[in-house]
């Protein structure tokens, strides 16, 4: 399917990006990695008076581990988080998500900005113009029923990003810059819960970097996912576990944060005296929003939730044993 | 309808340098076969999953069908077209032959390129690096025992 017409702007640094956005507002997409952007358009879910490519601004790319917290661009492949030596060895939910992320050829071109701000999905909505025209508006479309929920008064679409969970467990933040100001914002606060809208971010806004503090004492990481094709597909769920232990080996913190959860990732933090899998994973079940809008039944995907939820709190304890 | 202007656009494809005048919502792909005739990049899927389109793009393997034409000027595009020396196969594709790697021959372009940047990448992989680079390259015949063995051939004399 061919895509449909747009004009084409290609800023040199991010000033001249931030104009541009600023003068076009919502008529302009932007566009890093196109992987997710591109199809979108293709099926006509969007159809932009113009797309600005932002993969050749340098200066937003690039991984620069401190002592302190540790920044990376959104520009930065997801190819290079992946392969990061100081990211797999500090932050391994992240690289976890990252090399988990479709397959090596998509991660050579998709972006961490590009992944964090993806649309969230539903069979419903995320069709070509042949299927939509035979469904009723749904709340995504402008409508005011739910496809996937009879009765539903809000939109269920589903975010399958991979990389948000994995950053919110790390209490990341991230930098949005307009013309003539910046804001950090937690990577929680990009989401607002509502599928038919699901970011709140202006249209002038430009994401340029992620912000992962450095947490203290000893701790570790994991991710794990469920999809349908091992190399391709979305997140059906998924849980990233972050959990520290003081010098005496206790737990002190326990947090899990599924994704394809529903519209936004969502948060468990644990007691903060152990990391109790089974409570943890009874909560994942709980918060999943097991709706049939994905490529497996949400009852499956409520279950497997739970189970990635236990997984991923196991090789955490068990990295941080060999650890210590 | 949006408004659109076609624009000049200059690609480095297998090192020559090609100039064409195209809209700016032709993606790589289209520019490839339908302007350059290089037809040996296939379509197929076309939203990026099977990676039958699959060029290298400054040597890394992308798909070519979610890749804007126009966004990759000044960079070195490799086709399948590009990788053989006048007659002559490069050993990448010979080892698919003498493998049997190839059935119907629809994935084999991209499959091959995602080999070549592959080996150029780590000359000796394991047979888990070797299934997991070609992990986005979808065989329909589902030849990938020969692929993998193909590829292996090539790492164990760390080609």
């Amino acid at each position: 399917m061919r895509l449909p017409p747009f004009q084409f702007l290609e800023p040199t640094n991010v000033e001249e990006a931030l104009s541009m956005i600023n003068t076009r507002k919502e008529t302009v997409k932007i566009m890093a990695g196109g992987t997710d952007l591109l199809n979108r358009m293709r099926l006509r879910l969007i159809e932009p008076a113009f797309v600005m490519n932002i993969s050749k601004l340098r200066n937003i790319d690039g991984i620069d581990v401190g002592e302190t917290e540790t920044v990376i661009g959104a520009n930065t492949r997801l190819k290079d988080i992946a392969r990061s030596p100081l990211l797999n060895k500090r932050f391994r939910a992240i690289s976890e998500a990252a090399f988990l992320v479709a397959s090596p050829t998509i991660t050579n071109m998709a972006t961490m900005g590009g992944n964090l701000l993806q649309n969230t999905r539903c069979i419903y909505y995320d069709q070509s113009g042949m299927v939509l025209n035979g469904l009723e508006p749904c709340h995504k479309r402008g409508g005011t029923l739910c496809l996937a929920v009879k009765g539903g008064k809000r939109c269920f679409s589903v975010y399958q990003g991979d990389m948000a969970p994995a950053l919110i467990a790390f209490d990341a933040r991230c930098v949005l810059e307009k013309k003539g100001s910046t804001r950090t914002v937690a990577v929680t606060e990009l989401f607002t819960g509502n599928g038919a809208t699901p970011f709140a971010i202006g249209a002038d806004e430009l994401l340029t970097k992620i912000i992962i503090p450095q947490p203290k004492g000893m701790f570790s990481s994991a991710y794990r996912k469920l999809r349908l094709r091992g190399s391709v597909d979305y997140p059906l769920a998924s849980a990233a576990a972050f959990v520290s232990v003081t010098k005496d080996k206790e737990v002190n913190a326990c947090r899990v944060v599924i994704g394809a959860a529903g519209a936004s990732p969502k948060v468990m933090d644990g007691p903060s005296n152990e990391a109790n899998w089974e409570g943890m994973a009874q909560k994942a079940y709980e918060y999943m929003e097991a709706v049939d809008n994905l490529q497996m039944p949400g009852a499956y995907r409520r279950k497997t939730v739970s189970v990635l939820t236990k997984r991923a709190i196991k090789a955490v304890m068990d990295r941080l044993k060999e650890g210590m | 309808m949006n408004e659109m202007k076609k624009t000049a656009i200059s690609l480095n494809v297998n090192n020559e340098t090609h100039e064409i005048v195209s809209n700016p919502n032709k993606t790589l792909l289209e520019v490839l076969r339908d302007d350059l005739h290089l037809t040996g990049t296939k379509e197929s899927c076309g939203e990026g999953v099977c990676g039958s389109c699959t060029v290298l793009v400054d040597g890394a393997p992308v798909r070519s069908c979610l890749t804007l034409a126009v966004a990759v000027q000044g960079k070195e595009i490799t086709t399948i077209e590009g990788l053989r020396a006048g007659e002559k196969l490069h050993p990448v594709q010979e080892a698919f032959v003498n493998h049997h790697a190839i059935q119907c021959g629809f994935c084999s372009p991209g499959m091959i390129l995602t080999a070549y940047a592959l080996l150029k990448e780590n000359p000796t992989p394991t047979e888990a690096e070797i299934r997991r680079a070609i992990s986005g390259n979808i065989c329909r015949c589902t030849g990938y025992a020969k692929i993998v063995e193909a590829i292996k051939s090539l790492a164990e004399e760390g080609r």
